[in-house]
This record gives structure tokens, sequence and C-alpha cells, in this order.
């Protein structure tokens, strides 16, 4: 029963935050679309949680409210690690390229 | 005369590749490592303590704002280190939901809920492993190269 209440629950916010976006950056409507499924994908066993926990009135709305935006929060934290790793293969990949450079040269031209 | 042309295309390319600062990042810091492992343990313990009086915690709230300032000036003057200034940035910005925007809440609320202290401190621990994590995951070569240079001459 409580799952089946979170999954339309689920498909309002969806709805509301697309109308949302849609009406206040309608050129970004698609993007936004994406982004909203992504965060609520990703979120989605954290906000059902967090919905029991305000059904039953083991935290209140504010709390509620607070780690909504804490998964906004995490996230950016996701994305900085993400960008940060994909950074440190590239450093890698770029001193790959430069090694098998020289070795190319020290065995052609030397 | 072809072959010193060929070789000067090599040294410039060589040249552009390492001198592209955008790919570089800061060598992996056993510093940086060990004092973020301290503040998450810190941090933990004192979230665990959410549900008493945040005065009750002043001290100890205060002792573990200073490290946090600390280890970001730490940081922020490391070169190419953008990603793990930034995300410190994160945690310690007292506007977003994270590490010290916990102890802004306790603040607020004087006292807070067991349940919730148990959601935000799932959070703030997992954001605080990311950022220990992509520590380790820097370069450790750099370092271990400087180390043989150092010790060779």
């Amino acid at each position: 029963m409580y799952i089946m209440d979170f999954e339309v629950l689920l498909k309002e916010i969806k709805a509301s935050l697309i109308t949302l976006f849609g009406e206040k950056w309608g050129d970004l409507e698609g993007e936004s679309e994406k982004d909203i499924e992504q965060f609520l994908k990703d979120s989605e066993e954290k906000l059902k949680r967090w919905t029991m926990l305000l059904v039953n009135k083991d935290i209140d709305l504010e709390d509620y409210e607070w780690l909504v935006k804490s998964q906004k929060d995490f996230m950016i934290m996701q994305a900085l690690h993400s960008a940060g790793v994909h950074k440190i293969s590239l450093g890698h990949f770029k001193n790959k390229i430069v090694g098998a450079i020289v070795n190319i040269v020290k065995v052609v031209i030397l | 005369m072809k072959n010193i042309k060929h070789i000067l295309i090599v040294v410039f390319f060589c040249n552009l590749f390492l001198s592209c600062n955008s790919l570089k990042t800061a060598a992996y810091d056993q510093y940086s490592f060990q004092k973020s492992i301290e503040i998450k343990i810190d941090a933990s313990n004192l979230i665990d303590k959410g549900t008493t009086s945040y005065t009750d915690h002043l001290k100890d709230i205060g002792d573990l704002g200073l490290e946090i300032q600390k280890i970001i000036e730490y940081e922020k003057n490391k070169p190419n280190n953008e990603v793990t200034y930034a995300m410190w940035q994160v945690l310690a910005n007292k506007d977003k939901n994270l590490l010290v925007g916990f102890f802004r809440r306790w603040k607020d609320k004087k006292q807070l809920k067991p349940f919730f202290i148990k959601e935000a401190k799932k959070q703030i621990m997992d954001v605080m492993d990311l950022l220990i994590q992509y520590e380790s995951k820097k370069d450790k070569e750099t370092k271990e190269k400087l180390l043989k240079l150092i010790t060779n001459n």
C-alpha cells in the first residue's frame, strides 16, 4: 500500500518539477527533464525512506526538506568526485602518450 | 634535416602535453588523507550527540570547525588541487546541507531527532568517503619519483 502511494507521489513530484522548469526555463525543458529524472532515479530509495519517516512522524517536514536538499548537495559532491577521477585518468593517458612518443623517437630516430 | 624537423615536432607536442595545466592533479598527500579521516571520525562522534543540547558541545564543535578551517586553507594553497578544495568548500558551507550545515541545523534546533540524525549522518559520511577515496586515487607515482630523485642525489 505504502509503495503504491509512493510511486504516485514520485510521479506527481516529477510532473510538478517538469512543469515548473518548463514555465521558468522553456528552452531548457528537455534537458531539465533528463536532470530531474536522473535526480529522482538516484534518490529514489532515500526519498522513499524519508517519506516513510515523515508519514510515521519520526521526522518533521523541516527535517524532510533538509534531507532532500542534502541529496542535491550530495550529487554536487558526486559530480566533483567524478570530474576529479576523470581528470586523473586523462593525466595518466597524457603521460602514456608522452612516454610512447619518446620511445618511438628513441627507436626510429636515435 | 628532415630528422631534426621530426624531433622538433615531437618535442613541441611533448611540451604541449606536459604544460597542459588543465590535466594536472595534485599528487597524493598523506597529510590530506589522514586529516580527512580524522575529521570524518570526529564529525561522526559529534553527530551522534545531536540528540543532546547543542550548547553542551560548544567546545568540541568549535575544535572541529577549526580543524576544517585548517584543512581548507591547506588544500586551497596546493597547486592543481581545485577539485579537493571545491569538495571541502561544499562540506564547510553552512548554507549547504552537509557537514557544517548539519551543525548549523543543530544550533538552530538546539536538539535533533534520532531518525533525522541517522539519515543526515549517512549523507555526510558518504560524501566524506568520496573525498577520502578521491585523495587515495591521486597519483602516487609523482611522489615516489620525487623521493627517488632526492635519495639518488
